[in-house]
């Protein structure tokens, strides 16, 4: 039985000359976890609000073809009449709460769709109890964690008693804990209620295990349209494990760190240790570190964020700041850019203490990019973004700007409106607009918040080209595959403190919360990603170098 | 309340009336107040601006404390202690009209004020209570904005340099706007909401307006007839709105009862005023109207008028801290 079947559909936003969707048909039974990948730009977002009506009806457009959902035409009857069969929620948790308490939001659906009272009460006693909500119910929205929005707007969508759930990246901006729980419980809503869920996700580690089938699309086409495992085998751009896996020829695709240990334990068991390539080397020149905190204390409403904060970066160094959220690691990179004042302790960049310094005269050698890469941006090109900084600090140009847009991959974008570009190259418009200074220490709050695999991949080669420059870099972040790509050096910052220094390897290895997948999978060893993995392994099957040798599954 | 504080220029009057609206405000601070003003700071700074204000733009007063030169702009002539006295009492009242509006806020939450609006104006409730969560969000993306630049090199000197600023500010706004309008779209507001009133409540509504804008202008000619005219429009302007509310297709989650303690207050709430509206009326209506112009004299002050302003506190005494809701 088909709960929504799109023939081909194609559509093409208003003023865009070029299609967003191209002949996409699709089947999708009721009671299916789908999900929806694929580069940024590539039709995921406008293929989704096309199930519920919001494309064409909210967007405009040209649209041709059919969807169906449940025997209702979308296309013809529109969102209202469909907000009782789909329930559609949005990435940002912040913006997508209408009314300022959790109760009245969870109602307010209802109170539109005018339920008799009595039944609201259920319906909403159900829908928190089902969402984990219960003892939330009184608290202002504003007050809860990003998490706890989330799953909030799950709530007031099912509230109406959907058939189909779509979810357009709800984990993308949170951090892994809280993502978990926001995607059981969608596990839960899709195994005991039967619901349809449907789920665009770039982070495919986290959701992978869950989907039942994967549709992978590029430019507005579907490339791959599989039951998980096999489409795994064609798609690009995948999370550590599968790599792994599909590079050593494991089959069926493990898919869990718990599947492929399996195939790790059976395969090598002999000691390879020591193949990695150890730390490039730090030139222990005598020059004071690039970043310099002892001691950082910060309070904020009478409550301590920061409790003794130590932490040096020095030049050429790339060093990861972890924790969860709230645990004060964004409050940290404040307290560097004196955007806050710290209560005591103090601050020192390449040797200079911050005290006294205006947060202008501090951007000049550290550049910071905060998570909103949007806050930034407002002229009308890249190359004018890049110019005003310049200008800011009194500056002159000297070819800088073409350097630094090259060096970003950007001098083909140089002219357009930095608004029009996609969420990475506006990324990278925003680093460029920080970092036109040439400073020697640059600060990131969650780059990879919201970047496909790609985008990332762009960013992380800039960014280890300028540590080869001598920058020193500062990361922030929850993405842990992002620390075992490219720190030097991970901190784990907790309630204010910091628990845990050191290499990635010893410090990852030993947090269960932060390990990566592939420390889990080979705990005994000091691997961190896919590529350290097949390297010694294909280092070790040297000799007996036949591809037919592949382990056959369990069986 | 409020009214009362525009009338009078009274200081002892507006004391009263200040500090009732201060315990007013302190007992019903337990419902979560989005302000969080520190008002005594506020108010002693509207206090010396008012004072200062009045000092230097008043020439009026027959107690001439020094004379500044007559051909300075807006500042020259004689300076009075009448005009800081009156500018002190008009702080004072801007004071107490703060005072009041905080009173009101810390006792109703915005969405129960949406709620007792009338079914038939249900989307200017809602449009009100989207536009209490979308300001403070808008708030404090301006903060991030200003830091976000800061980290730029950008400084605020002059006009120009709000458009780094602005511009991020509004297209944040538009699009948060955007997800707003979109979610709402996909949880299905304005679907039913589509309901097209008959037209006699059309006819009503219009007629009635006519007729109170009618009366209101004849009752300087004709008297009690207008009055009539003004009232019975009135009511049928009221009667086609509740009309036209009950086509409203739309339930409602909770609903307040009205319970045995709430008639204590309004019964608490209305008989005060009423003994304010009579004694002004009856007793003495003059003592309002104080002027410290053209010399110094003292306000005067009357025993009932003072007595019934104090009564006005007391329903704050029958608030029980909670807010119990009740399911209807």
């Amino acid at each position: 039985m088909h709960m929504i079947l799109i023939d081909s559909l194609s559509y093409r936003y208003p003023n865009s000359s070029e299609s967003a969707l191209q002949n996409v048909s699709l089947e999708i039974s009721a009671g299916e976890f789908m999900i929806l990948a694929g580069p940024s730009g590539s039709g995921k977002s406008t293929l989704l609000r096309s199930i519920n009506g919001l494309v064409p009806h909210f967007t405009g457009g040209e649209i041709s073809g059919k969807v169906r959902v449940n025997d209702l035409e979308v296309i013809e009857v529109g969102p209202h009449v469909l907000s009782r069969v789909v329930g559609f929620v949005n990435q940002n948790p912040e913006s997508q709460a209408l009314l300022d308490h959790v109760e009245p939001e969870v109602a307010f659906a209802l109170e539109n769709a005018a339920i008799p009272a009595q039944e609201m009460r259920i319906r909403v006693e159900e829908v928190l109890e089902l969402m984990d909500l219960t003892h939330l119910r009184d608290r202002p929205i504003s007050s809860l964690s990003g998490g706890e929005r989330q799953r909030v707007a799950i709530a007031s969508v099912l509230a109406l008693r959907p058939q189909v759930l779509l979810l357009d990246e709800p984990t993308s901006q949170l951090d892994p804990q809280s993502a978990e729980k926001v995607l059981l419980s969608l596990v839960r809503l899709n195994e005991d209620l039967g619901l349809t869920v449907v789920v665009v996700e770039h982070r495919l580690e986290r959701v992978l295990r869950y989907g039942d089938r994967l549709v992978y699309l590029e430019n507005g086409r579907i490339m791959v349209d599989d039951l998980v495992r096999d489409a795994l085998l064609e798609v690009p751009q995948l999370p550590p494990l599968v790599q792994l896996a599909r590079e050593l020829d494991w089959r069926p695709l493990p898919l869990t760190v718990k599947e492929g240990r399996r195939f790790a334990a059976q395969t090598y068991s002999e000691q390879v240790n020591g193949c990695t390539s150890s730390d490039v080397q730090l030139k222990t020149d005598h020059e004071p570190p690039r970043l310099r905190a002892f001691d950082v204390h910060f309070a904020y409403n009478n409550s301590s964020v920061l409790r003794g904060v130590n932490l040096d970066v020095k030049g050429g160094e790339i060093v990861a700041l972890m924790g969860r959220n709230g645990s004060g690691k964004s409050t940290f990179l404040k307290c560097i850019m004196g955007l806050l004042q710290q209560a005591s302790g103090t601050i020192e960049i390449a040797g200079f203490s911050t005290q006294g310094s205006s947060v202008v005269e501090i951007a000049r050698d550290t550049a910071y990019l905060p998570q909103n890469p949007d806050d930034l941006l407002f002229a009308e090109s890249v190359s004018q973004e890049l110019q005003i900084t310049l200008d800011n600090h009194q500056m002159s140009d000297n070819g800088s700007i073409e350097r630094l847009l090259q060096d970003i991959n950007l001098e083909s974008q140089r002219d357009s409106y930095p608004r029009d570009l996609s969420t990475g190259q506006r990324q990278r418009v925003a680093l460029g607009s920080v970092t036109i200074t040439r400073p020697k220490l640059l600060l990131l709050d969650e780059p990879t918040r919201g970047l496909d695999s790609g985008t990332k991949e762009r960013l992380i080669t800039i960014l280890q080209r300028w540590a080869k420059n001598d920058m020193g870099i500062l990361i922030v972040t929850h993405d842990v595959e992002l620390v075992a790509k490219i720190a030097k050096r991970v901190l784990i910052l907790s309630q204010g403190e910091i628990i845990a220094s050191g290499s990635p390897n010893i410090v990852l290895s030993s947090s269960p919360l932060f390990a990566p997948q592939i420390t889990r999978l080979f705990p005994d060893k000091d691997w961190l990603t896919p590529d350290d993995a097949i390297k010694c392994i294909s280092r070790q099957q040297q000799p007996s170098t036949n591809k037919s040798g592949r382990q056959p599954p369990m069986g | 309340m409020a009214t009362i504080t525009l009338m009078t220029r009274n200081p002892l009057y507006l004391m009263i009336l200040l500090f009732v609206a201060r315990i007013v405000s302190a007992v019903c601070g337990t419902v979560v107040s989005r302000t969080k003003i520190h008002f005594w700071r506020l108010a002693a700074i509207i206090f010396a601006f008012s004072i200062l204000f009045n000092f230097l733009m008043v020439r009026v007063g027959g107690t001439v404390l020094f004379v500044l030169p007559q051909h300075w702009w807006l500042i020259g002539g004689n300076k009075t202690v009448e005009a800081v006295l009156y500018g002190a009492i008009n702080g004072l009242a801007l004071i107490t009209l703060l005072a009041i509006f905080l009173a009101f806020n810390a006792s109703v939450p915005v969405s129960d004020l949406v709620r007792l609006t009338p079914r038939a104006l249900k989307n200017v409730g809602i449009i009100v209570l989207l536009a209490v969560t979308y300001v403070p969000e808008t708030i404090s993306q301006l903060q991030r904005i200003r830091e976000s630049q800061a980290i730029r090199g950008h400084r605020l000197r002059g006009l120009r340099d709000w458009q780094p600023l602005v511009i991020p500010l509004m297209i944040g706004a538009l699009e948060r706007s955007m997800v707003i309008a979109e979610t709402m779209v996909s949880r299905g507001y304005g679907a039913t909401a589509n309901v097209k009133h008959p037209r006699w409540i059309r006819i009503g509504l219009l007629l009635g307006m006519s007729l109170a804008i009618i009366g209101w202008l004849i009752t300087f000619r004709l008297g009690i007839a207008g009055w009539f005219l003004l009232v019975g429009g009135v009511f049928l302007v009221i009667f086609a709105i509740y009309a036209s509310g009950r086509n409203v297709n739309h339930t409602q989650y909770r609903q307040r009862s009205w319970t045995r303690r709430d008639w204590l207050i309004a019964v608490f709430a209305i008989i005060p005023f009423l003994m304010v509206l009579l004694s002004i009326w009856l007793v003495d209506g003059f003592s309002l109207f104080y002027t410290p112009y053209p010399n110094l004299t003292l306000p005067p002050f009357n025993l009932a008028v003072g007595l019934s302003l104090i009564l006005l506190a007391a329903p704050a005494l029958l608030v029980e801290s909670s807010y119990a809701y009740d399911f209807d």
